[in-house]
């Protein structure tokens, strides 16, 4: 029954991964279109333009099986994160909205691609900054009282670690873009800002609750640190640069953070296997996660193909050339 | 102030009823796009294969819009009724949910590899099979989702009367909400007025544009829309009357007190009249028209009953507001209208006649594919307002199930303004993107019009 009930919380985080690696991909191609428009455009928009459905359905997906999951959980998350969660549903629909409008647009008047684009950056890296205020919470349970189902800004605001938390992902997140989207011009920033935003990472983890850190972080910590400093080797180029690779290290880097989060969640006040679904309802949830995970698996395969086929042998248009 | 649990309702009708129309315009336009597709390729004619690429693009436009939606309802589901979320999970009726994601996956799977990588594909044959699959992803999702407003009709697969009685879930059979008394019903009368109102409403469109157009190119373009648009339409509305009539027979054993409001039935009995519009007071039907026994007839012919429910066999505090009658009257008439047009649409093609060569047949189809959409929204309203003061019927009551937190009001007020603004800039890029070159330009075939313009 244990072993059934981890298994649930493992694969809700593994779908949890998946949608924030695509996100993530999302918001540091985001942060770079607004930074230089001109000069990353067409190689940011190549990867986006395609794969940004793709991460919305994920993120159905990831919102239905902590439904399924978690079911005690729903009435009291309704209540803390009601306004977190509003707003996080207008910014989805203006980041899907203008990034579809952008994606079609002919110039007419003062709309163009560009003023849609760059709306669909700021409200992409927003509803990043509103899921980062979130998980820290639910990380470290700051400003957050269970018991009331109230969540205080306020008090989440006056933790030095909700400062290191939103400061270090974002700077991974700028030290990883470059890779991702294969920039060799910034190679000189991914190092020093992903090495910079891993130690605020673990600097926030210990100012929300020592016990949070333990050696498991250095699994994730050390994966994170390779990516940029394969980036600058010029044999390791053309793999950490391959879309495909990235991402699943990614996945794989946040996975392991599950830690984290369980067996105990908001600053270890929430035992997760005490929320979580079992009997019947975990039977149905492996059958169907199974049948249609399989499913998914050849739709991807399908996918992969047809990338592949597009850009005639390669997985990656980043490396490079 | 407003009552929260008001509040909340307003507010999800509001944002579904939005979310329909985007969900109307995918269903159909998929429908509509496979079948272009497919003539075109079949006989090689240009204006089926423009046709199809154009509406791939507002198609994408649709579900790129239509999914941000999608997630807004499934999670503002958590956040308004969170009580009900909760009895979703901890039942079957999850497992509905989480089967339409794996056929939202298809769907969107499918489309990224239609719209983006189409020069993968070697095969024409090969291209438009995808365009299958998007469909079969589309319509799932909307059958899944159905099946789950059907289960909130007709709840099954926990221990209803000791949830009732304690509010604990017991005796769960995950797989029963996959089939309860009203699910083969709902679905199929939904899938098809989906595809009917969609194709209406895309043929206003062509009807709007064939007045507009200049030159014979440009006629016979539109002629050939308006002629799919019009063929899917007879065929909308036939399966649509069909199904509508086997709903409310399914109504009638499973929502009695549903049905009883719909057709104003105060007290119960045989031979019951056929009332249209009017209104109940102190019991009396009054301001409406009474058609002697048929509605006896109607339901002994589709179910055999001949005794039929009326209101006062259930509790007041139970009956849904009896406003949901005239919506009813106002949905079938409109459907009755709408059948009457087609009818006549179908007698012209018999008789080898153009319909669209009358300007008042353009005018008609220009207003009547508004009607559908009204219509549409009102079969949702009837439906929705019909299962009131319940969110699950006879099991839990909405207000039960609402969350009273007042810090949703401001949010939730700017989701409402978001939407007014986003709905009509939808619709008009819709219209920009299906123009976005000229006929002549995409009939060269020069270059394909769809993907990124960048």
């Amino acid at each position: 029954m244990v072993l059934t009930i981890s298994l649930i919380f493992y694969a809700s985080f593994l779908i949890f991964a998946v949608f924030a690696t695509l996100l993530i991909t999302e918001i540091m191609g985001s942060v770079l279109m607004l930074i230089s428009w001109d000069n990353v455009k067409s190689r940011v928009l190549e990867y986006i333009v395609p794969i940004w459905e793709v991460t919305g359905t994920f993120g159905v997906f990831w919102v239905v099986v902590v439904d399924f999951s978690f079911p005690s959980i729903l009435i009291p998350a309704a209540h803390i994160y009601a306004v977190a969660i509003m707003l996080f549903l207008i910014l989805i629909v203006a980041r899907n909205a203008s990034i579809v409008f952008g994606e079609y647009i002919i110039k007419r008047g003062w709309l163009d691609e560009k003023k849609l684009y760059m709306a669909y950056s700021a409200s992409t890296i927003a509803l990043g900054i509103v899921v980062l205020v979130m998980l820290s919470s639910i990380i470290s349970g700051s400003g957050v009282d269970l018991a009331s189902g109230v969540f205080n800004i306020g008090t989440w605001l006056s933790s030095g670690g909700s400062y290191a938390f939103i400061l270090g992902t974002l700077l991974i997140g700028v030290g990883l873009a470059p890779v991702f989207y294969g920039l060799k011009p910034l190679r000189f920033i991914a190092l020093p800002a992903t090495a910079t935003g891993v130690t605020l990472s673990i600097l926030s983890y210990y100012l929300y609750l020592p016990s949070l850190v333990s050696p498991m972080i250095l699994v994730p910590a050390i994966l994170t640190l390779l990516v940029p400093v394969l980036f600058s080797v010029d044999k390791a180029y053309s793999i950490v640069t391959n879309k495909l690779v990235f991402a699943t290290v990614s996945v794989v880097i946040l996975f392991s953070l599950n830690f984290l989060v369980y067996p105990e969640a908001f600053g270890k006040a929430l035992p997760v296997d005490s929320v979580t679904t079992s009997g019947p309802m975990a039977s149905a949830f492996f059958t169907i996660t199974l049948i249609g995970g399989l499913l998914l698996a050849a739709m991807l395969v399908i996918y992969l193909f047809a990338v592949k086929r597009s850009l005639g042998g390669k997985l990656t248009t980043a490396s490079g050339k | 102030m407003v009552a929260m649990d008001v509040f909340d309702r307003f507010l999800f009708a509001y944002t579904i009823g939005t979310h329909i129309i985007l969900v109307t315009m995918s269903i159909t336009l998929i429908v509509l796009i496979s079948i272009a597709e497919f003539i075109g390729i079949r006989r090689n004619d240009q204006h089926y294969l423009t046709l199809s690429e154009r509406l791939t693009k507002v198609f994408v436009i649709s579900f790129g819009v239509g999914t941000a939606s999608g997630i807004v309802m499934a999670v503002e589901m958590i956040n308004l009724f969170p009580a009900f979320m909760t009895l979703v999970s901890k039942t079957g009726a999850i497992a509905l949910f989480y089967a339409e994601v794996f056929a939202f996956f298809l769907e969107t799977i499918s489309l990224v590899i239609y719209v983006y990588y189409r020069k993968a594909f070697t095969g024409k044959y090969t291209h438009w099979i995808l365009s299958i699959f998007i469909a079969l992803g589309t319509i799932g999702s909307a059958v899944f989702i159905t099946m789950v407003n059907a289960w909130m009709n007709s709840p099954n697969g926990f221990n209803l009367p000791q949830f009732i009685a304690t509010g604990q879930v017991t005796g769960v059979n995950p797989w029963a909400p996959f089939i309860t008394p009203t699910t083969f019903a709902q679905v199929a009368h939904v899938i098809t007025t989906t595809v009917f109102t969609g194709a209406m409403l895309v043929g206003t469109y062509f009807a709007y544009k064939y007045l507009r157009s200049k030159g014979n190119e440009e006629k016979a373009f539109y002629t050939k829309g308006l002629k799919l648009t019009g063929i899917v339409s007879i065929v909308g509305i036939i399966l649509s009357g069909l199904t509508g009539s086997h709903e409310m027979g399914t109504l009638l054993t499973s929502q009695p007190l549903k049905y009883a409001a719909l057709d104003l039935n105060y007290l119960p009995g045989t031979n019951m009249p056929e009332r249209l519009f009017g209104f109940l007071q102190n019991g009396k039907f009054v301001w409406g028209l009474e058609i002697p026994n048929v509605q006896s007839l109607l339901a002994s012919f589709e179910t055999g009953i001949k005794e039929l429910p009326g209101l006062t066999q259930f509790p007041a505090q139970d009956w849904p507001p009896l406003y949901i009658h005239t919506s009813f009257d106002i949905m079938v008439t409109g459907g009755l209208l709408l059948g009457l047009f087609l009818f006549i649409l179908a007698i012209m093609w018999i008789a080898r006649k153009n319909p669209f060569g009358s300007k008042y047949m353009l005018y008609a189809q220009g207003i009547l594919g508004i009607l559908a959409l009204v219509v549409y929204e009102l079969g949702w309203m009837t439906d929705e307002v019909g299962r009131q003061p319940w969110i699950v019927y006879n099991v839990m009551r909405t207000s039960a199930a609402a969350n009273l937190t007042p810090s949703l009001l401001v949010p939730g007020l700017l989701i409402i303004a978001f939407y007014a603004v986003l709905i009509p800039l939808t619709f008009y890029f819709f219209a920009r993107v299906f123009n976005s070159r000229s006929l002549s330009e995409d009939l060269s075939g020069k270059e394909p019009s769809g993907g990124v313009n960048y």
